[in-house]
């Protein structure tokens, strides 16, 4: 009775992750500089990082919200939970989400070239090619 | 004979039709006795919750603040070690027995934790062994809920998790034989019955199964017919159900207090009402008082009559000692013990009727309010206290002021704050008149009011958007401004001093809210975009799509109005605004989240100018005033408004932490001698001083340039020009010619300066730092 009035968020527990195959979007793998985020933040970052290595996507989100209420110009905070999103099959909020992160990104540009491969990856998701060859573009910049 | 067979028959008849009427009767009222019991047991009020405080090192608040939420929370002061729910001071040093509680995200457990302040912040947080936590999360505070008819509330308990103590005093007090008995005590009645005939007073007579039933009926009758009928009830009842179910339910269903128009019911709730704990905590002498209240919660009430509490309760631990469930050593201790009730819990049915309208709204979106009010959800939501607490008295205090000057106009003003938080849209703090604890018209959710300048932002957020005809120094003609349309009268927008200023940049027509400026700006851009854009702001409403509109002569809500600068103090990222945060099961198990949504509304660079012009608003602008709160670093952005005839005052703006809008005006809109600047402004100054305000400092787009500007010419200039100002830009949109004043070394320093500049990002592209 309840759950039919509720809007069903997504399941918090998925058992097993099915491989991605080649017409699953994935998020692009990243390779990140040290971070140096307050001890609190970086506490709620490695939970976040356990839940959704266990697919549990929603608990992820839901503490990465926590540590972005601590450090809300955390570029690297919201990048996080644009991966989050992605991996919920949120592609509008995953895109959304990275932009937020590179209004904050300044000079990382290896966290800005991630942000960029993954709008590429949510707009290729969407079904937005030309979108997406943009956003790729954009990301080789940050790479050199 | 032949008689006497019929007076047989008729009396048989009458015996017959009797007992079928009584069994009929009885009938009724065993499926009338299921049915409520039943019933009984699954009404429970939605629990509502503010943001649990989150401790961490850097955090900064005073450390009174966190005492007082643990006051509320019910939390004592001292405790035992094995015990959690009490905080004790040591020195610079605040030592927390934090309680389980169950989170969206599983049960927290119990948990002792060390707190070291360092001047108004939290120095380092540590355990009970002195090791470093990098995070601690306190109980959120309860702040209402959504009750069942009758504002019944209470807190389920099963038999199990009451102390044996606490049923032995309460069938010592009440019902000696009700582990005996079949729902009634002969007994007992007739020690009632001689009571009332020697003293004329009821003395109870009525089982514990019967004290059940009358809690069946609505209306308290005390007729032989009504006990009749419970008593029947009663029989039935023990027929249907085991002692313990009975029990169980009762335990459940008795009324034990009042807190303003909140019916405590249950020992549950009890137990924390008056203990601040849960009820299988309770000791001897605790569960004692309470079972003293089943008499009368008013009569006994352990706050307002403390005498009468205690002797009640030393009566009730007097019998308990007579029918030997307790000895003679127990007894002496309890009875030694003061009351030890706590402080009153902040709940009722709300102290913040007005966030809780807020909340309640968003909830019937997706739950029915039958489910609402039986199911015992809890709602997590994302209430501050503090500065829920700093925004009544803001709005209380100044509106006191401002009635006893009678400055603005007789006395009755009447006012609403609006805090979010401007990064994810969470609301904080809702106030919807000066009389916060009242639960009537809630001015911040329902008091669509004209906007006045408040508009103005959109206009000039627009014009932004194309650098390429609108810089912040663009020159704006601040004249005399007729604006014709077919059908409509001649509209001809007066500024706020009455006077025409002329030729104006663009930056300045916004400080100074110049009227026939921006009249001129917007029927230029084009209303059409102006809307679009309020729209892309967040605003659902459809506004009047007149020129008057982009002066403001259209209403909203402050709540709506948050939405819209919620857009700009974010960045151009628009997030809905939000009150709740997660929904679960009584039990615990999560049933909803609502997460943070971001959207991009607008590109970051005419977001990031119009900012600069909205903190110009501040610096130089009408809303000067906050110098007198503030200090200049905080670097504010805002807009006052002020409408026709100076009705109402509007202030709205944003620091690096928090968003704020207040509205000022009367209830009855009639015309006042009100401004934004003289009104509002001062209620939102005194609200970011008292919470303690973080610097604004947006990040700067990269396709923005800081540029020096010659305000006499409008070129480029440098520190060489009098008056000279460094202004943003997007980049190509700045003029490209240098003023008269700049002089050669100027320029030769801005050459060097480029240089250095590209030679800088060229390193950094090349090492990718």
């Amino acid at each position: 009775m309840l759950a039919a009035c509720a809007a069903t968020p997504p399941a918090p527990v998925v058992t097993s992750t099915p491989a991605p195959g080649p017409s699953e979007p994935t998020a692009p793998p990243v390779v990140r500089p040290a971070t140096k985020e307050s001890t609190a933040v970086a506490s709620l970052m490695d939970s976040a990082r356990a839940d959704t290595a266990a697919g549990r996507l929603s608990n992820a989100a839901a503490t990465l919200e926590r540590a972005l209420r601590i450090e809300p110009r955390n570029p690297r905070l919201w990048s996080e939970l644009a991966r989050v999103r992605f991996q919920q099959r949120d592609y509008a909020q995953a895109e959304s989400t990275a932009l937020r992160s590179e209004s904050w990104a300044g000079k990382d540009n290896a966290l800005r070239a991630d942000n960029w491969r993954l709008i590429a990856a949510a707009r290729e998701a969407r079904g937005d090619s030309p979108g997406a060859q943009q956003a790729r573009e954009a990301a080789s910049r940050f790479e050199k | 004979m032949a008689r006497r067979s019929r007076i047989v028959r008729y009396i048989s008849y009458l015996v017959l039709g009797t007992t079928a009427v009584f069994l009929a009767f009885v009938l009724h009222l065993d499926l009338r006795v299921q049915a409520e019991f039943e019933g009984r047991r699954f009404a429970l009020p939605a629990r509502i919750y503010a943001r649990p405080l989150e401790l961490h090192a850097g955090l900064r608040i005073a450390r009174g603040d966190i005492e007082d939420e643990l006051r509320e929370l019910g939390y004592r002061v001292g405790g035992r070690a094995d015990e959690s729910g009490w905080f004790l001071s040591n020195g610079s040093e605040l030592d927390v027995s934090v309680r389980p509680f169950m989170f969206w995200d599983g049960a927290q457990p119990a948990r002792r934790i060390r707190i070291s302040f360092d001047n108004g912040t939290v120095a380092r947080l540590a355990d009970s062994e002195g090791r470093e936590l990098p995070l601690a999360r306190l109980e959120p505070l309860p702040i209402g809920g959504i009750y069942p008819a009758g504002n019944e509330d209470r807190v389920l308990v099963r038999l199990a998790e009451v102390p044996k103590h606490f049923v032995d005093e309460l069938v010592a007090t009440e019902d000696r034989k009700f582990f005996s008995h079949h729902g009634f005590d002969l007994r007992a009645i007739g020690r009632a019955a001689a009571s009332v005939l020697r003293a004329g007073r009821t003395q109870g007579g009525s089982t514990i199964t019967q004290q059940l039933v009358k809690n069946f009926f609505l209306t308290p009758e005390r007729t032989l017919t009504r006990k009749g009928t419970e008593l029947v009830m009663a029989v039935l009842l023990e027929a249907h159900y085991s002692k313990q179910e009975i029990l169980e339910t009762y335990l459940n269903e008795i009324y034990l207090g009042q807190d303003r128009d909140r019916a405590v019911h249950g020992v549950g709730l009890a137990a924390q009402f008056y203990f601040g704990k849960e009820v299988k905590d309770l000791t001897l002498a605790e569960s004692a008082m309470l079972v003293g209240l089943v008499k009368g919660p008013a009569i006994y009430d352990p706050r307002r009559h403390p005498q009468r509490a205690l002797e009640r309760r030393n009566l009730v631990l007097r019998e308990t000692r007579e029918l030997g469930f307790i000895s003679g050593e127990q007894y002496a201790v309890a009875r030694s013990t003061p009351l030890g009730v706590v402080q009153k819990p902040l709940v009722g049915t709300s102290p913040y009727p007005a966030f809780q309208q807020l909340v309640h709204r968003q909830l019937r979106r997706d739950y029915d309010e039958k489910d609402l009010r039986s199911e015992g959800l809890r709602i997590f939501t994302s209430l501050d206290p503090r500065v829920q607490g700093a925004a009544e008295r803001a709005l209380a205090k100044k509106l006191d002021d401002f009635d006893r000057t009678k400055r603005f106009g007789p006395p009755g003003l009447e006012g609403a704050v609006v805090v979010t938080d401007p990064q994810s849209g969470e609301v904080q703090a809702v106030v919807g008149g000066r009389n916060a604890r009242y639960r009537g018209y809630n001015r911040a959710m329902d008091a669509a009011r004209p906007v006045g300048s408040l508009l103005k932002p959109a206009v000039y957020l627009t014009a932004l958007a194309e650098p390429s005809k609108y810089t912040l120094i663009t020159p704006l003609d601040d004249g005399p401004f007729v604006y014709k349309s077919r059908g409509a009268p001649d509209w001809a927008p007066q500024n706020y001093d009455k006077k025409f200023h002329g030729v104006v940049p663009l930056r300045t027509a916004l400080a100074q809210s110049y009227n026939a400026a921006t009249a001129r700006l917007g029927t230029d851009i084009g209303l059409d975009k102006v809307l679009g854009t309020v729209k892309k702001l967040g605003v659902e409403r459809e506004l009047r799509p007149f020129a008057s509109t982009l002066l403001g002569a259209t209403e909203m809500s402050p709540l709506e109005v948050a939405q819209m600068y919620q857009t700009l103090a974010s960045g151009g990222f628009r997030s809905p605004l939000r009150a709740i945060r997660e929904v679960t099961t009584q039990e615990g198990k999560p049933l909803q989240r609502y997460p943070l949504n971001v959207e991009q509304a607008f590109p970051a660079e005419p977001v990031y100018l119009i900012t600069a012009a909205m903190q110009g608003v501040v610096r130089e602008g009408t809303a000067q005033g906050l110098r007198n709160f503030l200090p200049p670093e905080v670097n504010a952005a805002g807009k006052t408004g002020t409408t026709d005839e100076q009705r109402d005052a509007w202030f709205a703006g944003f620091t690096g932490d928090r968003l704020a809008v207040v509205w000022v005006g009367y209830d009855d809109n009639r015309p006042a001698r009100l401004s934004g600047a003289a009104s509002a402004l001062p209620i939102w100054g005194d609200l970011m001083a008292a919470l303690g305000a973080e610097p604004l400092a947006q990040p700067k787009p990269e396709r923005i340039e800081d540029v020096w500007i010659d305000p006499q010419t409008n070129l480029r200039g440098d520190s060489g020009c009098p008056g000279a100002v460094e202004l943003p830009f997007v980049q190509g949109s700045a003029p490209a010619d240098r003023a008269p004043c700049a002089s050669a070394v100027g320029a030769a320093v801005d050459a060097v300066d480029n240089t250095v500049k590209k030679a800088k990002s060229w390193l950094e592209r090349l090492f990718g730092r």
